[in-house]
């Protein structure tokens, strides 16, 4: 075997660490400004050692992180079906249009004067989301869906406490619920109840019925569901939950399979959070930033949090004290860059297209559906909207789990989809394909789902244990990482 | 539509394939009642892209911006420079369009990215341990503020009145439905004196805030606040405004702070109107499992090769559910991956660099002042306050300088409206040259 002389080989490469880079740092990059030290009264104060970060030339910088970047699977790759993500097309006109100059390098404390253009498309967008969703008004100021779920269960609380109702403080949450929604419950104060769903993953009015009563402060409710169904009961769970003296707090994380179609505030829902990075595509990130404005009705609507934009005859301004809002979550207005694109997103569809957006993507996750049910097992029978849930019921029998089929889809060429959420069924696989995606694509990712189902059948199963075998990296041991956690290098 | 790839045969086939007569029987489980109809929302008609351009342009136009002004504005974010190598490495579609990494072994790039950036950020705020981030730097206050409690069991948070007032109320805003005293400390407008922050600590404190350098821009020793906090076994949390400081000078860390939070807006990110930015968190080792927020550690694979993982998920909601360390889900990835190659195209000198100029730009403008117009006194790093004879006289230089193009700074009041209204609060940063500080006076002059 010959040498090896570089981390590339076949132009599969592995990346040190930056701080593996093992040379002095260069000239560092050239700075503008006041090109003079510091005024001595800082002397007392100046760092005793460096902190060392290891300084890296410009091309040696955008190399390792390219090369990072290769290791990563986005939406833009391929495939990515993940389940509640919402995991759509990123149009690249938004990422133009939000670096512009007057958008980007703009302070949020620059005087209103200054700020009408920015102003304005925030103020359309919190118009545009209101209509979408079927409420009377929006705030743009939480940071992400949780926070947005936070604002919401504070808009509750304070609206409640202005009837005079304290003692309301239990929030009752499907067991289906994102985990989100009872972490936000409790920083609100509030404890969580679980409502055990029906026996086909919708809330079961019976079971609801037991549980209200005058501590209910509100439902949580996420629909369709994180089984990917609609709740069409809806409109007797809002009012059941109403006439016991409680409020109906929607999450928005599935408003994709709506959008244009039907409004979550015409079926009696009082708020709803909209992940703006899933349902109108702002790209994830990796992570985030997210936004998570949140709609609310004319009961909500004096609880809103401060800042937030008005308009008066054509002029915006920034409204920064109220009595009865809730008071302030963010240190600015919110995510504005996120909400730029967000803007572009609705521009570009208007409302003579907006409503393609849900008829595609649910079109694309029952036709998923109907290509896999046979070889899969379906805990839930019907019609599905944006996303549709399968277990691995029938693979179990042959030893193989969701986990193996999601690695093995790696080796296909896929993301995989969703594992083991919702909790409400044993080894869940949650498939949300978006409008996004081409009938031959939805094709291909279903053969390699029959493909791994017939392997299974065969009992030819040992790639699927053995997989991924083909990424930079094999399955991870995440069992130490969690037992000796190691969060920074030390050399 | 151009983002939807179906031709209406595509769609036909798939109906046909399932039985299926038309779109209307994919959502037979809503009830008809709630059927908008098509076209008849009330949104503009759509937009083609190249009208979509057109749209954001002339909106943008409308605005004036840091480029095309002379900005001295701060109070928690700022005008710092941004390379074009920041932009790209975050406009790759393998980093943008990604998802939080829930499956390692294809997100292994998002993944080293995150450990580099904790392990940067631990370095730059002299901590042990960081998270990958929280929204900016009022949610992470308040979540230190709820750590705290969770690692000491105590209820009782005190804040010193130098704490940026947005970070304030946000903490104050997230603890106001729990149990337990908060106690916003008044040190009167430009105190840095500590002593009546540490009289408000008691065996019933879970945390002392401070921010440093304060909302004012004064940088303070912080050691008295540690001998305080070990006599009442309470946790000490430093908070900041303009991560770019500890290029120059002692980090929280060197004070023995137990959690430092704040804004890494600073590492590359723009100011983009308010968001999104970076809320740095990071802590000592042994609060670890009480750090909310999600976290990026290493380890092995199958075949021992060395590799990164999301970790410590048990503290999180998706597992812990209500009892969770913190309800957040989505951060602020990307932002974590701009804040990373920013500071490794800067290294050690670079990050010193934009420190010593920040803060040479506010001494300079400083140096200049002319005699009705009084700087806070003081060790500032590149932000201070500026006190006139009167409100009419600062706003009549603030009008000036609006007219020369200059944003001049932040009226104190805007902050906090019992402060009187002759303050200004000014910042620097790299991005001031000489002759933005000659104009700023110039104005300062006409309006005198």
């Amino acid at each position: 075997m010959s040498q090896q002389y570089s981390s590339v080989s076949g132009m599969q490469h592995e990346e040190p660490l930056l701080f593996e880079h093992a040379h002095e740092a260069p000239e560092s990059i050239s700075l503008p400004g006041v090109q003079a030290d510091a005024p001595s009264s800082l002397d007392a104060f100046k760092r005793k050692k460096a902190a060392n970060i290891p300084g890296l030339s410009e091309p040696e910088t955008v190399r390792h992180f390219v090369r990072l970047s290769q290791w990563n699977h986005g939406i833009e790759t391929g495939f990515y079906p993940l389940g509640s993500c919402t995991m759509k097309y990123n149009p690249r006109v938004n990422e133009q249009i939000a670096r512009l100059p007057g958008l980007a390098h703009v302070h949020p404390d620059q005087p209103e004067d200054s700020v009408q253009g920015i102003l304005g498309l925030l103020h359309e967008l919190q118009g545009w989301l209101a209509e979408i969703a079927g409420f009377k008004d929006v705030t743009l100021q939480p940071a992400a869906g949780a926070h947005g779920e936070l604002a919401g269960l504070m808009m509750i609380r304070k609206c409640l406490d202005a009837r005079g109702e304290e003692n309301r403080k239990k929030v009752l949450v499907p067991d289906s619920a994102h985990g989100t929604n009872p972490a936000s419950a409790a920083l609100c104060g509030m404890y969580t109840v679980e409502i055990k769903s029906g026996a086909d993953g919708r809330i079961d009015l019976e079971e609801l019925k037991k549980h209200l009563d005058g501590d209910v402060a509100a439902l949580m409710m996420t629909n369709p569901n994180t089984a990917g169904t609609f709740e069409t009961d809806i409109k007797e769970i809002c009012q059941l939950v109403h006439d016991a003296g409680g409020l109906v707090y929607g999450d928005g994380a599935n408003l994709n399979a709506l959008v244009g179609v039907a409004r979550p505030g015409d079926m009696g829902l009082d708020c709803l959070h909209i992940n703006v990075h899933k349902t109108f595509s702002t790209p994830h990130g990796g992570g985030g930033p997210g936004a998570g404005p949140v709609a609310v009705n004319d009961t909500l609507k004096p609880f809103l949090p401060v800042p937030r934009i008005v308009e008066n005859a054509g002029v915006y301004a920034i409204e920064t004290e109220d009595e009865q809002s809730i008071g302030t979550i963010l240190s600015t207005l919110g995510q504005t860059g996120v909400y730029m694109r967000a803007n572009a997103y609705i521009s570009a569809f208007g409302k003579q297209h907006i409503h393609k957006i849900a008829q595609d993507a649910v079109l694309n996750a029952n036709y998923v559906l109907s290509r896999l049910k046979d070889k899969y097992h379906v805990p839930f029978e019907g019609l599905c909207k944006h996303e549709c849930l399968l277990t691995d019921e029938w693979q179990n029998k042959h030893g193989v789990k969701t986990l193996d089929i999601a690695k093995r889809l790696i080796d296909l060429g896929f993301h995989p989809m969703t594992v083991y959420f919702p909790l409400i069924v044993h080894g869940a696989m949650l498939i949300e394909p978006t409008e996004t995606e081409s009938k031959d694509t939805l094709d291909a990712f279903c053969d390699a789902m029959l493909e791994i189902a017939a392997q299974c059948e065969a009992g030819d199963t040992q790639a699927l244990h053995d997989a991924p075998l083909k990424p930079i990296r094999r399955r991870l041991d995440e069992t130490q990482a969690a037992r000796k956690p190691v969060l920074v290098w030390s050399e | 539509m151009r983002y939807l790839p179906h031709t209406q045969n595509d769609r036909q086939t798939m109906l046909d394939s399932m039985g299926m007569q038309d779109m209307s029987a994919l959502f037979a489980d809503v009830p008809s009642e709630f059927y908008l109809k098509e076209g008849e929302i009330g949104l503009p008609d759509a937009l083609s892209e190249a009208g979509i351009v057109k749209k954001f342009i002339n909106a943008a136009e409308k605005n004036r911006n840091a480029i095309n002004t002379r900005c001295f504005l701060g109070g928690g974010t700022y005008y710092h420079f941004v390379p074009a190598v920041v932009d790209y490495v975050i406009s790759r579609g393998e980093f943008l369009t990604a998802y939080t990494p829930y499956q390692p072994e294809i997100a292994q790039g998002t993944l080293q990215a995150l450990f580099e950036y904790q392990t940067m950020i631990a370095r730059l705020t002299g901590m042990e341990v960081s998270n990958a981030s929280m929204y900016e730097a009022a949610t992470a206050t308040a979540e230190a503020a709820l750590m705290a409690r969770r690692v000491t069991r105590k209820t009782r948070t005190v804040i010193a009145g130098s704490v940026n007032p947005r970070y304030r109320a946000v903490t104050q805003n997230y603890l106001s439905r729990l149990e337990g005293d908060y106690v916003e400390v008044d040190m009167g407008i430009l105190g840095t004196d500590l002593s009546k922050v540490i009289a408000e600590i008691d065996d019933t404190t879970a945390s002392v805030i401070v921010q440093y350098p304060d909302f004012y821009g004064s940088v303070y020793d912080l050691v008295p606040l540690r001998e305080a906090c070990d006599a009442h076994k309470c946790l000490m949390v430093v908070a900041f405004s303009d991560v770019s400081a500890f290029g120059l000078i002692e980090a929280p860390g060197a004070y023995g702070a137990d959690i430092a939070v704040g804004s890494g807006q600073a590492l590359g990110i723009p100011m983009a109107f308010g968001g999104p930015h970076l809320g740095v968190f990071a802590c000592k080792q042994k609060y670890l499992r009480q750090m909310p927020g999600r976290v990026c550690g290493l380890t092995k694979d199958a075949d021992g090769k060395r590799g990164f993982v999301l970790t410590l998920s048990t503290r999180e909601q998706h597992i812990r559910r209500e009892k969770a360390t913190s309800n957040i889900c989505t951060n602020q990835g990307l932002m974590c991956t701009a804040a990373a190659t920013y500071m490794a195209l800067m290294g050690d000198e670079g990050l010193k660099t934009v420190a010593n100029h920040s803060a040479a730009a506010l001494d300079l403008l400083i140096s200049k002042l002319p005699s009705h117009v009084v700087a806070a006194s003081g060790a500032h790093y590149n932000e201070t306050v500026l006190t006139f004879e009167s409100g009419k006289k600062r706003d009549a230089f603030i009008a000036e300088a609006r007219k020369q193009d200059i944003f001049a700074g932040i009226p104190l009041e805007k902050f906090d409206k019992t402060i009187e209204a002759k303050h200004l609060l000014v910042a620097t940063t790299e991005m001031i040259e000489e002759d933005d500080v000659n104009a700023l006076i110039a104005a300062m002059e006409v309006a005198s």
